[in-house]
C-alpha cells in the first residue's frame, strides 16, 4: 500500500498508473466496447475517421472497423507483453537464483549459457523462433521471453550474490535452514525489487517486439494486433495515413505509459528502501 | 563504372540521338520512335538462375528476355497470336508427330558466332526437354531434332503432339541458347547462366547483386533499326512501397508486374508525366483460386464445397482487394484465353442463404456457438492480394458459420506445408494460365502426381472422367476437337468443384509518359522490348 501511495506521489507514477490502468480496462472490456468479431468486414471499405458516427476511426482496406481493431489490439498487446515479461523473469529469476546461490561450476556454467542469449539480438532469435515454429500467441510469447530473460538473470545473480553474503544469511544457515529455503524465504523477497522495476521496461519491450513480429507477418493471423494493422496500413500510407497512424499512436501510449510506471515505481522503490 | 558516370554519358548520347532524329525525314511510325536512352526499370527479384531455357518463369524472363529470344513471342494482330522472333513460320505435320520450323537467316549471338538450327536442336534436347519445368511437359514425347539445313529444325514426336499446344507455348518455352557455350559442360552450373549469351536486341553487360543488372545495346541486331534503346538497367528495389516514390523522384521510368501496389494507383495515375497501364498482362494471366483438400470429410463432399463458392462474394473480391484491376471467375480457364473460354458453365452466385441451407443439407448443422466445423485456411503469401483475400476468406466463410483458422508462412514453408505434407484444408493460391490448359491449369486437378510438386493438385482429389478427358485432349491433334475438350474439361470443373476459381487478373505497368511503344504485346514486360523507345 505504501509502494502505491509513493508511486502516486511520483508525476511520472501516477500518469503511467492512469494509462495503464485506463488500457487494462479496455482489454478487460473489449467484448462489451465492442461486440463481435474485430475481423468482421463491417462496413464500406477505406472509410475516412470522423465521418460516420458507427465507425469512428473509419475501416481499412476490407471494410473492417479500425476502432475495433485498436480495442480487441489493446487485448493482444498487453496479454502478449505481460505474459512475456512474467516468463522473462520467472525464467531470469530461477536461473540467477540458482548462479548467484550454488555458485561455482554451476555459476559458471548458467552464466555461460546467459551470454549466449544476451550476444544474439533478441528480435532476431524470436523473428527465428516464431518461423520456424509458425506463429500463435503463445509462440510469440515464448520467443519474446526468450530474447528477454537474460537480463533479469543476470539482475538477480548479482543481487543474490551480494545478500548471500549477509549476516541474516549465515544466522539461517547456521540455525540448519535447508538451502532451498534459504533461497526463496531469505534471498528471493530481497532480490526481488530491482528486478521488478526492471519488469516494466521487458513489458515495453516484449510489446513492441511484438508489434514488429506481427508487422513482419509473423504474428498470430487470427487475432488483432497493432502491429498488422500497421503493416496493412504500410501499403496505402499515402492514401490513408490514419489506418498506420491509429494503431501506432496507440502502440506510443502503451510504451509510454509502462515506462512512465515502471520509472514511478523505480523511484517509489528507492523512497521505501531510503526510508528503511 | 558508376550509376551517375553512366547518366552523363547516356545524356550526351541521348542529346546526339535527338539532334540526329530531327535532321532526318519521318519514317513510318514504328521506326519514328527516337533512338538511344537509358530506360531505368525497377526488378523486384534477382533469380540465381538467369537461363530462361531452363527457368521458364517470368521473374527470369523479365530480365532475360531481352538477352535470350524464343522461336516466337505473343502478338495481339499477329497469325495464331504469335509474332516470329527466331523462327519464320512453323508447320505440324497431319499425324501430329512433327513439327517444321524455319529459322531466320543472319543472326549472330552475342559473341559474334552465328545463329543456326543446331543451336535449337541442343536447346531442345538437352535442356527444354530434360531441364526446364515447362518444356518438361511440352517435350515430353520430344525424340529428336533433325537439322536437314542451317535454317530448318525438324522436331520428331514419338507420340501425336498437337500443334495447338506448341504453338500456345512457343513464347514460354522455346528460348534459345548458344550450343557452343553450353555443349559438354555441367548445363545447369554453366557461367553463362547468370552472364546470358543470347541473340536479342539487348547484351547481357553487368550485374550487381542487390543493386542492378545493366544491359546495352546489340549492334548487330537482326531487325534492322532496333532497338531503340542504348541500354536497361533494371534496378533491384524489393520495397513494393518504393517503387510509386522512385517514379515520382523520376529515379526510375518504368516500373511492371504491378511493382506499385494497387492502392497507390489511383493517387499515382493524376500526378502528372506518369501513366498508368493495365495492357500487356494478356498472355499472363493469374487465377485466384482456393485449393481444397479433399481429404477432409467435410470438404469431399459436393454439397460443402459448393456452399463455399457460394459464400464468397466475388464482386467484392474484384472491387475491393483488386481495386477493379481483375475480374470475376467463372472457370479454370480465364476470359483472356478466348481459344479455349466457355461461359456456359455452372456458376456460384454470392447467396449466403443458400450456402447456408446446402451446409445444413450435408448434415453440418451449427453448434451451439454458432459454428458448423473448423478448417484451416493457409493463404499463399506471394502477394499482397492472396494474403488479403485469405484475411477476406475467413470472414466470408465465417458469415456461413465455417470457422477457418489462418495460418501464415513464408514462400518455401507454406510451399512444404500444402504441396508435400499436405497440411492444409483450404489453401488460397495463385497460379499463372500460361496459354494452354495443357501446361497450366489442369495441372491443378488432375490425379496421380506425386507429393512435393509445387502448384499442382495436392489435395487429393481424383476424378476418373476428368483424368480422362486431359490425357485425351493431350494426344489430339485435331485443334477443333482439342479445343472441345478442354470446354468439356471446364463444365466439369465448374460442376464438381475440385477447386473454387474465384477471380482472374493481369499486373499493371506504370510508365513515365516518356516511354514509348509500352504493352504493345500480350506479354509485354517479358518479350525483348526491341522497339520500346525513350523520348528525350
Amino acid at each position: 500500500m505504501r509502494l502505491i501511495r509513493n508511486l502516486i506521489r511520483t508525476p511520472e507514477g501516477a500518469i503511467g498508473l492512469g494509462i495503464l490502468a485506463l488500457l487494462v480496462l479496455i482489454a478487460l472490456l473489449a467484448p462489451a466496447l465492442s461486440p463481435g468479431d474485430p475481423l468482421k468486414i463491417a462496413a464500406r471499405p477505406l472509410l475516412p475517421p470522423f465521418t460516420d458516427v458507427n465507425f469512428p476511426l473509419g475501416t481499412d482496406r476490407l471494410g473492417r472497423d479500425v476502432l475495433a481493431g485498436i480495442i480487441h489490439g489493446t487485448r493482444t498487446s498487453l496479454a502478449v507483453g505481460i505474459a512475456a515479461a512474467l516468463a522473462a523473469i520467472a525464467i531470469g529469476l530461477c536461473v540467477g537464483l540458482a548462479a548467484g546461490f550454488a555458485g561455482g561450476l554451476v555459476d559458471e556454467a548458467l552464466m555461460r549459457v546467459v551470454d549466449a542469449f544476451q550476444i544474439v539480438p533478441s528480435f532476431l532469435l524470436a523473428l527465428a523462433f516464431v518461423s520456424v515454429i509458425g506463429a500463435s500467441v503463445p509462440v510469440v510469447v515464448l520467443a519474446i521471453a526468450l530474447g528477454a530473460w537474460a537480463d533479469p538473470a543476470r539482475l538477480t545473480r548479482a543481487q543474490v550474490l551480494s545478500i548471500r553474503e549477509r549476516d541474516y544469511i549465515a544466522s539461517a544457515r547456521v540455525i540448519g535452514m535447508h538451502p532451498v529455503e534459504i533461497a526463496f524465504k531469505e534471498i528471493l523477497p530481497n532480490a526481488l525489487p530491482p528486478v521488478l522495476a526492471l519488469s516494466a521496461i521487458i513489458v515495453a519491450a516484449a510489446i513492441l517486439t511484438e508489434a514488429a513480429l506481427s508487422f513482419l507477418g509473423l504474428g498470430d493471423p487470427n487475432v488483432v494486433t497493432w502491429g498488422s494493422m500497421i503493416a496493412e496500413g504500410r501499403n496505402i500510407l499515402r492514401s490513408s495515413p490514419s489506418l498506420s497512424i491509429f494503431p501506432g499512436i496507440a502502440l506510443v501510449v502503451t510504451v509510454v505509459g509502462v515506462y512512465l510506471f515502471s520509472e514511478g515505481l523505480t523511484n517509489a522503490l528507492a523512497g521505501r528502501r531510503s526510508e528503511a | 563504372m558508376t550509376i551517375a558516370d553512366l547518366s552523363r554519358r547516356t545524356l550526351l548520347q541521348a542529346g546526339a540521338a535527338l539532334l540526329a532524329s530531327t535532321a532526318l525525314p519521318t519514317f513510318a511510325r514504328a521506326q519514328n520512335a527516337p533512338s538511344g536512352g537509358r530506360l531505368i526499370v525497377a526488378a523486384d527479384s534477382e533469380p540465381k538462375n538467369l537461363n530462361p531455357a531452363i527457368v521458364a518463369s517470368n521473374g527470369v524472363f523479365f530480365v532475360a528476355s531481352k538477352v535470350v529470344e524464343p522461336l516466337a513471342e505473343a502478338s495481339f494482330e499477329g497469325k495464331d497470336g504469335l509474332s516470329p522472333r527466331l523462327a519464320t513460320s512453323w508447320e505440324g505435320s497431319a499425324d501430329g508427330k512433327s513439327v517444321t520450323f524455319k529459322l531466320r537467316e543472319g543472326v549472330k549471338w552475342h559473341d559474334g558466332k552465328p545463329f543456326t538450327s543446331a543451336d535449337v536442336a541442343f536447346s531442345a534436347l538437352s535442356i527444354w526437354k530434360p531441364l526446364q519445368n515447362l518444356g518438361r511437359l511440352v517435350f515430353a514425347n520430344l525424340e529428336a531434332v533433325d537439322t536437314p539445313d542451317e535454317t530448318t529444325a525438324v522436331f520428331r514426336f514419338s507420340k501425336p503432339t498437337p500443334l495447338q499446344l506448341i504453338r500456345n507455348a512457343l513464347p514460354v518455352v522455346s528460348s534459345v541458347v548458344p550450343k557452343h557455350v553450353y555443349e559438354g559442360t555441367d548445363i545447369g552450373a554453366n557461367p553463362a547462366n547468370v552472364k546470358l549469351v543470347g541473340t536479342g536486341p539487348f547484351k547481357f553487360t553487368e550485374y550487381k547483386p542487390g543493386e542492378y543488372y545493366r544491359l546495352t545495346r546489340n549492334e548487330d541486331y537482326w531487325a534492322e533499326g532496333e532497338p531503340k534503346l542504348d541500354e536497361v538497367i533494371f534496378r533491384v528495389l524489393p520495397d513494393r512501397a518504393g517503387a510509386g516514390a522512385a517514379l515520382e523522384a523520376e529515379e526510375i521510368q518504368l516500373a511492371a508486374f504491378s511493382a506499385v501496389p494497387l492502392t497507390d494507383l489511383d493517387r499515382i495515375s493524376k500526378v502528372p508525366g506518369i501513366k498508368v497501364i493495365s495492357k500487356g498482362y494478356e498472355a499472363l494471366t493469374y487465377q485466384l483460386v482456393v485449393e481444397i483438400n479433399h481429404r477432409r470429410k467435410e470438404l469431399a463432399d459436393l454439397k460443402v464445397r459448393q456452399a463455399i463458392a457460394h459464400a464468397i462474394d466475388r464482386k467484392f473480391v474484384v472491387d475491393t482487394i483488386f481495386l477493379g484491376y481483375a475480374a470475376a471467375s467463372t472457370g479454370p480457364v480465364p476470359k483472356n484465353a478466348p481459344e479455349f473460354y466457355d461461359a456456359d458453365v455452372p456458376t456460384y452466385d454470392f447467396d449466403i442463404a443458400k450456402a447456408n441451407a446446402l451446409l445444413d443439407e450435408a448434415g453440418y448443422k451449427k453448434g451451439a456457438n454458432g459454428t458448423r466445423f473448423s478448417l484451416k485456411l493457409r493463404p499463399a503469401p506471394y502477394f499482397n492480394e492472396t494474403k488479403q483475400f485469405g484475411d477476406y476468406l475467413r470472414q466470408a466463410l465465417a458469415a456461413v458459420g465455417i470457422d477457418a483458422q489462418l495460418v501464415n508462412a513464408d514462400s518455401a514453408a507454406h510451399q512444404k506445408a500444402v504441396y508435400t505434407d499436405h497440411d492444409f484444408d483450404l489453401a488460397v493460391a495463385p497460379p499463372v494460365f500460361r496459354g494452354d490448359p495443357a501446361i497450366s491449369t489442369t495441372i491443378l486437378v488432375k490425379s496421380g502426381t506425386p507429393a512435393g510438386v509445387p502448384f499442382s493438385n495436392q489435395g487429393g482429389y481424383a476424378n476418373k472422367e476428368l483424368d480422362d478427358i486431359i490425357a485425351k485432349a493431350a494426344e489430339t491433334v485435331d485443334t477443333a476437337a482439342r479445343t472441345d475438350l478442354y470446354r468439356q474439361f471446364q463444365k466439369l470443373v465448374a460442376a464438381d468443384l475440385p477447386l473454387i476459381n474465384v477471380a482472374e487478373w493481369g499486373f499493371i505497368t506504370v510508365a513515365r509518359d516518356t516511354v514509348l511503344n509500352v504493352s504493345n504485346n500480350p506479354r509485354w514486360a517479358v518479350s525483348n522490348w526491341a522497339d520500346t523507345a525513350l523520348q528525350s
